[in-house]
């Protein structure tokens, strides 16, 4: 029998595919730029339902991705190719993926004909459509090793499913109240390899642990269903025996199971928090502040969003009309807001250099309440005018990257958390993040809890299922008055985005916070 | 591409090795070549852009089995793919990994059991044109969308008033993105018990386009689903641009609850993430569905029927056969109000007939409904379209037909309503307070109009307000379900709605602030 493809592959094919790039794709008619991805994966996925393992499965995955930037007809444009490997094509890897450059610089010739043949038709109701280009990066040569102490392929599906089905049985005996519980837990190495024309040639591997819960409580106020994630890219020993290291503090998968039961059974029995009739005091906590600044900071500042390019689906920005008119150094927030994404810092969402070799760095979004910049790729900085700073990242090498969140969170005050409720006659303390919907430019939300307690007299009082905070985005920000210190970072696996939809996994967080906002039951 | 022929020898080769395997109880092999073929689209008047901004495709093909492994005395479950070789070699890599990842599953009953004679519900259905499509004409398609909503910009009349001169039109904010999307599916499915093969091929089109005017904050849609590149024409870019011209200089409105017309998008949001979900069989199975313990009971208006039909020939997400190797068919899941069928998988279906806890979950004992739990819908719908080897069977819809025992034209719709609103398009509808709740909350984005004393009146403006309502008031408080069907997807669906516009007697509705880059 042949032999698994394993990550080791990036190490044979790494000189094929740099010559591919700087030389193959070079050569070829009107051909302006070319960037190889190629992605190679291996590790262990279990789930368990109810008490036991009911699927394991062994995942390897192999793919390449493929841009060209080619000009035909007086017009330049983009054009891309992407497919799933096995090993059976391991072997004829340079043929396949020459094959790839050639479909995409066909497409990026024919549509860059199109392209001419539509300026000139419409004249100048079509003169933006313009020459693609890419902002300026240096192009780097590095290899970064993952960081794990459990190595995802030492692991025996055996064994992990045992685990696995363990924890299940024992959230399934929690209590009499749950119905049902899924427990989904994998753990994987990911190596990238980027290369590029312009000579980059990159070759970054990640270890990534995660698990997802969901459990089925059935109350005196009626069934209530949580689900939520873990995770962390480290290996198997983050959800064996948790992590704790700066900002990052992840119980064991045990724990966290365990916990998300408790509060899904003790919220199954409270009664739906009743909608205020205007705006009152919130008091949100660092993961419930995980969706928010994901939802209303993230996505927003997104500059593929903001130029339009996702006004279809994902939708605009309300925090910039066009070129010349944007929120940019203006007040979107109170003074004490503070928001940055940092790819570069341990997280779900670090990288060294994104897909499109740009090395990662911290970005300012909001500033003492001001905003100062958007996340960006090559091709959106060079619209806009400024610098690439490392936001260009896909799920999969087959996909196309698209402007991704990173590491993305409010910066930590230096208040004490408790001060934060110590002032309020009448409040709502909002407690952890469950399901968010949100408005097109990201201008109003409605964020559901798994939580929320009344205060009173700056006393945490009764708890309510179903609630949510319900408000118009730069209201929100204007009002907030306490920041507190203690700063947490989450993992979210799954933020979705792109055609076809690419789940992306990030970390998002904040510290608690204070605002004024209607709060909304069912 | 690998051909269907190809796939079905592949399949039998890979059957033949199979029953030779000493471990192996039984197993099924399942085999796939999909491509999905992508433009996205971006089109900016006032901001450089691309137009076609991603001309692209994602491509595989392989093997998928699962297998029934003898161990000691008892079995074990496992599943295994391996990409792009569908030779023994890799079919031996499929099964070493299913093996590696066995596990006991009480639950399990057997693999999906396809008969000696598998029955295909359609032959020769698809276009073969879509499946030949090349770089040049997958570009084609997306310019064709472009330059039509190009086309309606440069000759509207309003565009050039609201401008006041040709040269500044573009300076109006005119907006078209979108999609193009050629879904190409090759499948051949078999197993070691019965030894057919079958297969099967299919493939579609579809587009969606918005359009907007930003400066008059206004926004269109258009979209196309279907079956043949012919049927494609130029695309719905002109659509979209209309659209959005027509619903310029919206107006607000005051919060409260209104008597509502739904449009075909906003029904098909609704159902995709509300309504569809809950009908799921596996869903019953962990308690969560908004319909536990309804199967027979009245879940909503009994003007109300809608059905999953993946066997009708034309239209677009029809199959000859499930990724399971069963026929496609039709199952009814409302019928006058009363829910009447669920969709299922064969796992699904089989561990419901053996389930202890069954009849309290479904509401009635599921051995004596077994046709309404019928294993019609098991498909491994992935990565944005294709039926792919790297995964089991799930549960996915098809084409969902919606239906209404009266129906009648739009004018009567509005007459129905008298006062109210006509939504045309919502957005990020999502279950706020969990599924089994009901509750939801979406914003209305643009292609909506007041209703003023039975007809259409002025445009109501894009992201202007929000509906704070429950999927159960909904679904009961019908009065009125159109005639006219239009074939509609949402992002990232499986299904294609045939969806009428849909009368609602009272939605709860909240107003969204102005601030949208409003100063300091």
């Amino acid at each position: 029998m042949a032999e698994h493809v394993g990550i080791e592959v990036i190490e044979r094919v790494r000189p094929a595919i740099a010559r591919i790039a700087k030389g193959y794709a070079k050569r070829l008619a009107g051909l302006l730029h070319c960037d190889i991805r190629v992605e190679a994966s291996e590790g262990v996925g279990v789930y368990a339902e109810n008490g036991a393992p009911k699927s394991t499965q062994e995942e390897r995955g192999l793919s390449f991705g493929v841009r060209v930037l080619a000009e035909s007809g007086g017009a330049v444009a983009p054009g891309y190719f992407g497919r799933t490997l096995g090993t059976a094509d391991v072997h004829r890897m340079s043929a396949i993926v020459r094959e790839g450059v050639k479909h995409a610089h066909e497409r990026a010739r024919a549509s860059a004909a199109r392209k001419a043949a539509t300026r000139g038709r419409f004249g100048r109701l079509a003169d933006n459509l313009y020459d693609t280009r890419l902002a300026p990066v240096r192009a780097h040569v590095d290899t970064v090793p993952a960081i794990f102490e459990i190595d995802p392929r030492s692991l025996s599906l055996g064994a992990i499913a045992a685990e696995v089905g363990k924890i299940s049985k024992a959230v399934a005996g929690f209590s009499a109240t749950v119905r049902y519980n899924g427990i989904g837990a994998s753990s994987v190495l990911i190596r990238n390899l980027y290369c590029s024309s312009e000579g980059a040639n990159i070759d970054h591997t990640f270890a990534q642990s995660e698990a997802f819960v969901f459990v089925m409580a059935n109350g005196e106020t009626g069934p209530m269903e949580l689900y939520d994630f873990s995770g962390h890219q480290r290996g198997w020993e983050v959800l064996q025996r948790g992590y704790d290291h700066a900002s990052i503090q992840l119980p064991s998968l045990r724990d966290f199971a365990l916990d998300l039961t408790k509060v899904t059974v003790e919220t199954a029995d409270a009664p739906p928090l009743p909608s205020s009739e205007g705006p009152v005091p919130v008091v949100t906590d660092p993961h419930y502040n995980t969706l928010l600044v994901h939802e209303i900071v993230g996505h927003p500042v997104e500059l593929d969003r903001a130029l339009k390019m996702e006004a279809g689906y994902a939708g605009r920005s309300w925090l910039l009309n066009d070129l010349g008119e944007s929120q940019v150094g203006k007040r979107i927030a109170s003074p004490l807001v503070n928001a940055v994404s940092d790819a570069s810092i341990e997280g779900f969402g670090y990288f060294p250099y994104d897909h499109e070799g740009t090395k990662a760095r911290r970005v300012w979004h909001i500033r003492d309440g001001v905003l100062e910049e958007f996340l960006t790729s090559r091709q959106t900085a060079a619209i806009a005018g400024v610098e690439a700073n490392g936001g260009y990242v896909a799920t999969d090498a087959s996909m196309v990257p698209l402007v991704r969140m990173t590491n993305t969170f409010f910066v930590s005050g230096d208040t004490p958390p408790e001060e934060l409720f110590k002032d309020i006659d009448h409040g709502y303390y909002v407690k952890g993040h469950r399901i968010p919907s949100i408005s097109e430019s990201r201008e109003n939300f409605r964020i559901s809890a798994k939580q929320v307690y009344e205060i009173n007299h700056g006393e945490i009082g009764r708890l309510y299922r179903d609630g949510a905070v319900m408000s118009d985005s730069k209201d929100y920000f204007m009002r907030v008055d306490g920041v507190g210190n203690d700063f947490h970072l989450y993992p979210i696996p799954n933020c979705g985005k792109g055609q076809p939809m690419q789940a992306k996994r990030m970390s998002n967080g904040g510290p608690t916070m204070r605002s004024v906002a209607r709060v909304v039951g069912p | 591409m690998l051909t269907v022929p190809q796939l079905k020898r592949a399949v039998a080769d890979a059957i033949a090795y199979l029953r030779t395997v000493p471990d192996v109880q039984e197993a099924e092999v399942f085999m796939a070549a999909n491509a999905n073929l992508i433009t996205r689209l971006a089109f900016t008047s006032h901001i450089p852009s691309n137009g076609v901004e991603e001309p692209k495709s994602n491509e595989s093909f392989g093997v998928g089995l699962r297998v029934v492994f003898r161990d000691g005395g008892g079995i074990k479950q496992g599943f295994g793919s391996e990409p792009s070789d569908m030779t023994l070699a890799g079919v031996a890599q499929a099964l070493d990994k299913a093996r590696r990842g066995a596990v006991p599953d009480p639950e399990f009953v057997s693999l999906p059991r396809m008969g000696a004679k598998p029955r295909r519900s359609l032959i020769k259905y698809h276009d073969p044109a879509l499946m030949k499509l090349d770089d040049a004409g997958l570009v084609d398609l997306g310019w064709r969308v472009v330059d039509g909503a190009l086309e309606v910009f440069q000759s509207s009349e309003a565009l050039l008033e609201w401008s006041r001169s040709p040269d500044t039109v573009k300076d109006l904010g005119l907006i078209l993105t979108g999609d193009m999307m050629v879904i190409q599916e090759r499948v051949a499915v078999g197993n070691t018990v019965e030894g057919a093969v079958i297969g099967d091929e299919t493939a579609l089109i579809s587009s969606v386009a918005t359009s907007m005017v930003e400066r008059r904050n206004t926004k269109g849609t258009g979209w196309h689903v279907g079956g043949t590149l012919a049927g494609f024409g130029d695309g719905p870019g002109d659509d979209a641009a209309r659209n959005a011209i027509r619903a310029a200089d919206g107006v607000r409105i005051p919060e409260g609850e209104y008597r509502v017309v739904l449009g075909p998008q906003p029904v098909t949001d609704i159902l995709n993430n509300l309504v569809l979900p809950g009908l799921s069989l596996g869903l019953f199975h962990a308690w969560a569905s908004p319909f536990q313990g309804k199967l027979g009971k009245q879940i909503a208006s009994r003007t109300l029927s809608m059905y999953d039909h993946g066997a009708l020939r034309g239209l677009a997400a029809s199959k000859g056969v499930t990724d399971e190797g069963l026929p496609t068919g039709r199952t009814d899941l409302i019928r006058h109000g009363r829910l009447v069928g669920l969709l299922a998988n064969w796992y699904e279906h089989q561990r419901a007939l053996h389930d202890p806890e069954g009849a309290r979950k479904l509401g009635v004992d599921p051995n004596l409904y077994v046709a309404a739990i019928a294993p019609r819908n098991g498909f491994r719908f992935g990565m944005g379209g294709g039926r792919h080897f790297t995964q089991p069977p799930g549960i996915a819809a098809t084409n969902v037909m919606v239906e209404g025992t009266e129906e009648v034209p739009t004018d009567e719709l509005l007459r129905r309503v008298g006062d109210g609103i006509y939504i045309g398009r919502i957005w990020y509808t999502y279950p706020i307070n969990g599924i089994t709740q009901g509750d939801f909350t979406c914003t209305v984005i643009g292609d909506s109009y007041l209703i003023k004393d039975g007809r259409l009146g002025k445009p109501l403006q894009p992201n202007a307000v929000r509906l704070n309502d429950n999927t159960h008031r909904i679904l009961n408080g019908i009065i009125g379900i159109g005639r006219e069907k239009k074939p509609t997807v949402v992002w990232n669906a499986d299904e294609i709605v045939h969806a009428p516009e849909i009368a609602i007697e009272s939605v709860a509705i909240n107003e969204v602030g102005d601030a949208l880059m409003k100063g300091d």
